[in-house]
């Protein structure tokens, strides 16, 4: 919908209604961590309604420091690309790093660090369309070593959910939610 | 050595012996490793 320019003191229902409903980000779904797992598969994510995504973790604990790697629920067994570029906080050194060449998933889109409460987000685009999915702004931040990665699955392939796995060890507790970027 | 637990949706179950297998091969493992980003 088109900007309105209100003009007058009064906001009826209808307006507030429709600018609530037509709001840029739009919330789709969430799912609450259990314990101790090793995986959390989010089945119903993608429709037909968005092309981009936003994915908001926050607050679950790992039992190690490790990355979190992300996939596609019922995607290949290959085919995923990411570059991560990431610097330690002790150095002014930034190292680059292609971290996933044809892996199994994208690995270090997000950090947790053992004990702390963790949290990291990142954009999926296209992933119900039948096209390549890509991933961007993943947010690595791990013990020593934080940075910022992009990549693409090499599948045209649609799906409707997705996993997230510690790269070791296991998360407990926080929460996943799903955003949709409102097309018009 | 109890398997990890893994969760689909809102159900948290025990890994089977199979998926244990297939995650071990991916080079997961309970303790960690190094955290240093390295190449694929």
């Amino acid at each position: 919908m088109s900007v309105k320019t209100f003009t007058s003191e009064i906001l009826t229902s209808s307006d507030t209604n429709t600018y609530l409903a037509n709001s840029g980000l739009v919330y789709v779904t969430s799912a609450t961590i259990g314990s101790a797992v090793s995986s959390v598969t989010v089945s119903s994510a993608f429709s037909a309604t968005y092309d981009a995504y936003r994915v908001v973790v926050v607050g679950g604990t790992g039992s190690v420091t490790t990355g979190v790697a992300v996939g596609m629920a019922g995607g290949p067994a290959t085919g995923y690309y990411y570059g991560l570029v990431y610097a330690t906080y002790a150095s002014t050194v930034v190292s680059a790093n292609v971290n996933t060449n044809n892996g199994a998933n994208w690995q270090f889109v997000g950090g947790i660090t053992a004990g702390q409460a963790s949290s990291f987000v990142f954009d999926i685009y296209n992933p119900f369309l039948s096209l390549y999915t890509t991933i961007h702004n993943g947010s690595y931040a791990g013990g020593a070593t934080a940075g910022t990665g992009n990549g693409y699955l090499a599948a045209a392939t649609s799906f409707t959910g997705f996993v997230i796995a510690p790269q070791s060890g296991t998360l407990t507790g926080g929460t996943i939610t799903v955003y949709g970027y409102r097309k018009a | 050595m109890t398997r990890p637990n893994i969760q689909i949706d809102d159900e948290v179950r025990e890994m089977t012996e199979a998926e244990y297998e297939a995650l071990l091969a991916t080079g997961w493992t309970l303790e960690g490793t190094d955290e240093t980003p390295t190449a694929g």
